[in-house]
């Protein structure tokens, strides 16, 4: 058939029972009456019912589809036709059929340690307060840890007074600028340990 | 189960992260396996299948000596491994002739069975004139009959076509990637009682013709077969359990979506959000600043200063009358 001819062809199609729409899924479902004779294997006409049945609900679900509200974008990517720069979108809204999930959903993740030693305790997380502290003596702001951390305020110091709790004891004469940077190591060392015992126990 | 070892690299772990389980999941993927009877009718229709299930699928060569109703054990296996949920098995048998049974799994266990035999009328994709579609389109689907909502087998058979075919699920799709339609017919109405009808699969290529009547946006569609065209009788079935249903049903909390406060939308689609300001200080507005807008030099306190019982004014008193002028 020539191109003219589907002109005068109607887009609408009556039914008596209105079909129901997927369009979440592209689907249509028509549950009007099927006669059994027109889809018996012996009628030689039994394609070509097949096919009117199918085209009218095709159309009224094109109908639907092409009313949906369209998005367009200029991206080409991922067009079928390769030529075209911009492509026109139809926004879908959810599916409506249920069907089955492949997996189960995946499980929450367990609680650590302290997580659940907070929870027995009731105490909250704290509030993010952001890296950085304001520095009175410089009057500028410095992260609180990291390159030129405030943790590190020790370090270059040409004088520094030697701690109260390792005054007498075997470590006194250690220089406490060492001192502080072993102990920082020592913090990072033992957050590594908790974490690796709770990815174990989880 | 398949004994899995820690991932020893990044490539490892990433293909573990895959299998794992997601909040939104992937495309259901299908492994087409052929069953020890299997015949040659039977792999020209499953290369037909596949192609339609292209690029979500996996199509076995040899032979697997699987009976499905009789132990499921080695299917499980074969979707683990695989990572595949649905499963296409085929069988030939006097009983069962040509015989195919779609299977779904959830969790690598037996979701449900069907057995799907084809009639003698069918057409392989080879047999019809070479009318194409691009590989992996999510195609448009059509069931036709009311047993689709009320018989249980039918149902059934509805579930499992949706599922097999309806690849992603978005919220956007290319209006030029309506292509193709997927027919699923019952073969007439039945009365309780009667043998089920056969279901008619069926593919057809959309075209699409301006037309008069619909302007522009509306168009006429015309429709060309393109196979494969199959007949399927329903054979055995086997249900999910009702715990496996609920579990396999349910939606994560993530996936719906949550109302917004205060946030609207209106009927052609515009966002409206509505916000609450606190009150504007017009007192404590900072504009220009300089000498002669000091608050000290404010003129409004020290005429409520006369009333006051203080014979004179000290520099003292002027300073607090200034900040909070009486009204």
């Amino acid at each position: 058939m020539a191109t003219n001819d589907f002109k005068s062809l109607p887009v609408t199609v009556e039914k008596p029972i209105p079909v129901v729409y997927d369009l979440g899924n592209l689907s249509v479902f028509d549950s009007n009456v099927l006669d059994r004779n027109n889809f018996d294997s012996s009628n030689a006409k039994r394609e070509e019912h097949l096919k009117n049945l199918t085209r009218d609900n095709t159309q009224l679900l094109i109908n639907q589809l092409l009313s949906l509200p369209i998005k367009s974008t200029t991206d080409s990517t991922g067009g079928t036709s390769g030529q075209s720069s911009t492509m026109s979108l139809l926004r879908l809204p959810e599916p409506m059929t249920e069907l089955p999930r492949e997996k189960p959903l995946p499980k929450p993740k367990a609680p650590t340690k302290w997580e659940k030693f907070a929870a027995k305790k009731g105490i909250k997380a704290k509030e993010k307060s952001g890296k950085m502290v304001f520095d009175q003596a410089s009057g500028e702001w410095v992260p609180k840890w990291g390159y030129k951390g405030s943790n590190k305020k020790l370090d270059n110091q040409w004088l520094v007074e030697v701690d109260e709790k390792v005054e007498n004891t075997d470590k006194e004469l250690i220089d406490p600028r060492s001192l502080n940077r072993q102990e920082r190591l020592k913090l990072i060392k033992k957050n590594e340990r908790q974490q690796k015992k709770n990815s174990r126990t989880a | 189960m398949i004994r899995t070892v820690k991932p020893k690299n990044a490539r490892a772990k990433r293909a573990l992260e895959k299998k794992e389980a997601k909040v939104v999941e992937n495309v259901k993927q299908a492994l087409f396996i052929p069953g020890q009877t299997s015949n040659k009718v039977l792999h020209d229709v499953m290369v037909d299948l596949s192609s339609l299930k292209k690029p979500n699928m996996k199509r076995f060569n040899k032979k697997n000596n699987i009976r499905p109703f009789e132990d499921v054990s080695g299917l499980e296996f074969l979707s683990e491994k695989n990572d595949c949920s649905l499963m296409v098995l085929s069988s030939n048998s006097k009983k069962r002739k040509n015989n195919l049974t779609f299977i779904r799994t959830f969790g690598y266990k037996i979701y449900d069975m069907i057995e799907l035999q084809i009639a003698e009328n069918y057409k392989l994709l080879s047999d019809f004139r070479k009318e194409t579609f691009t590989v992996g389109l999510k195609p448009m689907m059509v069931f036709q009959g009311s047993a689709f909502d009320t018989d249980p087998a039918f149902m059934h058979v509805k579930s499992l076509f949706m599922d097999f075919f309806r690849g992603e699920v978005t919220t956007l799709q290319d209006v030029s990637g309506l292509q193709h339609i997927i027919s699923v017919t019952i073969a007439g109405d039945y009365q309780d009682g009667e043998t089920l009808p056969n279901v008619l699969f069926r593919v057809y290529k959309l075209k699409t013709y301006r037309s008069e009547q619909g302007g522009r946006k509306l168009p006429r569609v015309e429709l060309s077969e393109t196979g494969p065209r199959l007949d399927f009788k329903i054979g055995r079935i086997q249900t999910p359990t009702p715990d496996m249903v609920t579990e396999a049903m349910k939606r994560s909390k993530q996936q719906d979506i949550k109302m917004k406060k205060n946030v609207e939308l209106d009927s052609m689609g515009d966002k409206f959000g509505r916000i609450h300001m606190g009150k504007q200080e017009l007192q404590n507005l900072q504009t220009r600043k300089m000498k002669g807008l000091k608050s000290k030099f404010d003129q409004t306190g020290e005429d409520d200063e006369g009333d006051d019982d203080e014979s004179f004014v000290t520099a003292d008193d002027i300073e607090p009358a200034a900040k909070k002028p009486k009204h």
